[in-house]
């Protein structure tokens, strides 16, 4: 009961807190702070606000789920390397030219990925890993792709391409457009759907594999969806925005002190959570070049890195045997 | 057996004998003035969309900028730019090889003399001053009238710099060249948009630095689209580019 009412203040509090960013985010651009003209607005400020949003909400739903899936406290789309086979799919779409000629194949491209790095990451690390065997599954998935994704850059026919391996390694969202919008937006929303309807099948599996399948909760088909709705999510935001680490870990654990250990409380305020961090993130990145002596915007994963890593040691030391 | 083969190509090859291009720049100089005395130009002068005479290139060999591969060809003459693969020309030069390096010429001065240049180097002096007088009529037409703004915007955002090759033919145009050198972000752009945006067509294949130049927030701008080879070398056919500009 009481913990309902954290999660309804929290929930709200949130809500609150997404709103003001995103009102931020349309005032604030390159151009300076202000309400810009109406172009300006909806071709680069209303499309780059909605993207940070979602694919925040996203990676910040997708964390939640994968942390109660695996019961595992280190899990993480970026971390995993979903995040790294979704960059690599969206970036062989793109730069080969077959995106240009069908605009899907981007977040397609994308979501193939990032499904082949869930089934390898699955395959690995088996159904209930330990937390040393995801994290070496993740760690070999997530340096193959980057790998591959430096090859595949290397090899790519446009001579500006191998300077682009940053967008792809740590995310950004510079002049997006609404287009963009438009193609991430349905399997975010979609893969999204998919995993708030796992609360109940998480809360079965983090009493163990017997009980969930007692409760008429199989593990297999929870873990099935969570790793669809995961490729979706993923997939579909980091085709457009690059790989952007860490918010998927972050958000559940500073949540958690508040709304308690059960999944499934946790995924709606991680949805908020998650948009409300990678917006935050962004509107920094976007204000550091009129704050410090930049030639350009840094990269978003720098600035998710600098809040997630940090976190990331305190988790590995506490769960630490 | 091999070092008969081996005598076999370079024998093959030496009745090619003449000039051995390793730069982009002097390739489409050497086939503007003395396509007959080509032996080999470099891979990319076949290049749509970096070389202005990509089909004619095509009916040459091209060779790597590596000593060995230029040396098996015997060349009498090799043009390179005074950067790049100065190594490879070192070891040509080294082997008794003349090798002319060519300034690559960011005006038109710079253009007149460096085709005089190249046209007395070749011996085709003549062709050298014919090139130039058309180049001179063609910037003749070009109609005089006040400056009109415009910035030329290349991928990523940056800007033609004050004395680059754009900068010249921008001017030639009468064009202002508003950004010169600075570089611009989509939200300059559309808050304070030039009469006048002039851009390359991007490569055939998508990038983030050339989608920057497709992004809608520009569509409303007057654009004009160059061929791309124009801007890359400055030449006799830089003329052509200005004509362009100055419609």
């Amino acid at each position: 009961m009481k913990k309902q009412r954290a999660t309804r203040a929290m929930i709200k509090g949130l809500a609150a807190l997404l709103l003001a960013l995103v009102v931020a985010g349309l005032l604030l651009g390159a151009g300076g702070f202000g309400w810009p003209a109406r172009e300006i607005l909806v071709e680069l400020r209303l499309p780059r606000t909605l993207l940070a949003g979602l694919i925040g909400a996203g990676l910040g739903l997708s964390g939640a789920v994968l942390q109660g899936g695996l019961r595992n406290p280190l899990a993480d789309p970026g971390l995993l390397g979903i995040g790294g086979g979704a960059a690599l799919g969206g970036m062989l779409a793109f730069y080969w030219g077959v995106s240009a000629a069908f605009a899907p194949a981007l977040p397609i491209g994308g979501l193939l990925g990032a499904g082949l790095a869930c089934f390898a990451l699955f395959t690995l690390a088996g159904r209930a890993p330990s937390g040393p065997a995801l994290i070496l599954a993740g760690v070999a998935i997530s340096a193959l792709a980057a790998a591959l994704l430096t090859l595949a850059l290397t090899l790519a026919p446009n001579p500006f391409a191998l300077a682009e391996i940053t967008f792809w390694l740590m995310g950004g969202l510079q002049d997006r457009s609404l287009s963009h919008l438009a193609l991430a937006a349905p399997p975010i929303l979609l893969g999204g759907a998919i995993l708030l309807r796992l609360g109940p099948g998480l809360d079965a599996l983090s009493l163990g594999e017997d009980v969930a399948q007692s409760l008429g909760q199989p593990v297999g088909h929870t873990l099935r969806w969570a790793a669809v709705g995961t490729a979706l999510v993923v997939g579909g935001g980091t085709a457009v925005a690059g790989s952007v680490g860490f918010v998927g870990l972050v958000v559940p654990h500073l949540l958690r002190p508040w709304l308690g250990e059960r999944p499934s409380g946790l995924l709606l305020a991680s949805v908020l959570a998650g948009a409300t961090l990678l917006l935050g993130a962004d509107l920094l990145t976007r204000a550091a070049p009129m704050l410090l002596p930049l030639s350009q915007e840094p990269p978003l994963g720098v600035l998710t890195a600098l809040l997630g890593a940090p976190f990331l040691i305190r988790i590995a030391r506490t769960v630490a045997p | 057996m091999r070092a008969i083969i081996l005598a076999l190509l370079i024998a093959g090859s030496a009745q090619a004998r003449g000039v051995v291009s390793l730069n982009l720049c002097t390739d489409q100089f050497l086939l503007a003035l003395a396509p007959e005395r080509i032996a080999a130009l470099s891979f990319l002068a076949r290049d749509t969309t970096l070389s202005v005479f990509a089909e004619a290139a095509k009916a040459h060999p091209w060779v790597r900028a590596d000593a060995e591969a230029v040396l098996a060809l015997e060349p009498d003459l090799v043009l390179a730019a005074n950067w790049g693969a100065q190594a490879t020309l070192a070891a040509l030069e080294r082997h008794g090889s003349q090798v002319v390096r060519s300034d690559l010429p960011q005006s038109f001065t710079a253009i007149r003399a460096e085709t005089t240049r190249l046209g007395q180097v070749l011996g085709v002096e003549a062709r050298a001053a014919d090139l130039l007088t058309r180049m001179d009529r063609t910037l003749a037409m070009v109609a005089r009238r006040s400056p009109v703004g415009a910035v030329l915007l290349q991928p990523r955002g940056y800007t033609g710099q004050a004395g680059s090759l754009t900068d010249a033919m921008m001017q030639a145009a009468g064009l202002r060249n508003l950004a010169a050198g600075m570089r611009m972000s989509l939200e300059q752009l559309a808050r304070q948009p030039p009469a006048l945006l002039v851009m390359a067509d991007a490569p055939a294949y998508p990038s983030l630095a050339t989608d920057f130049l497709r992004h809608p927030v520009l569509a409303g701008i007057k654009t004009m689209r160059l061929p791309p080879a124009l801007l890359v070398c400055g030449g006799p056919w830089t003329a052509d580019a200005v004509a362009m500009l100055a419609l």
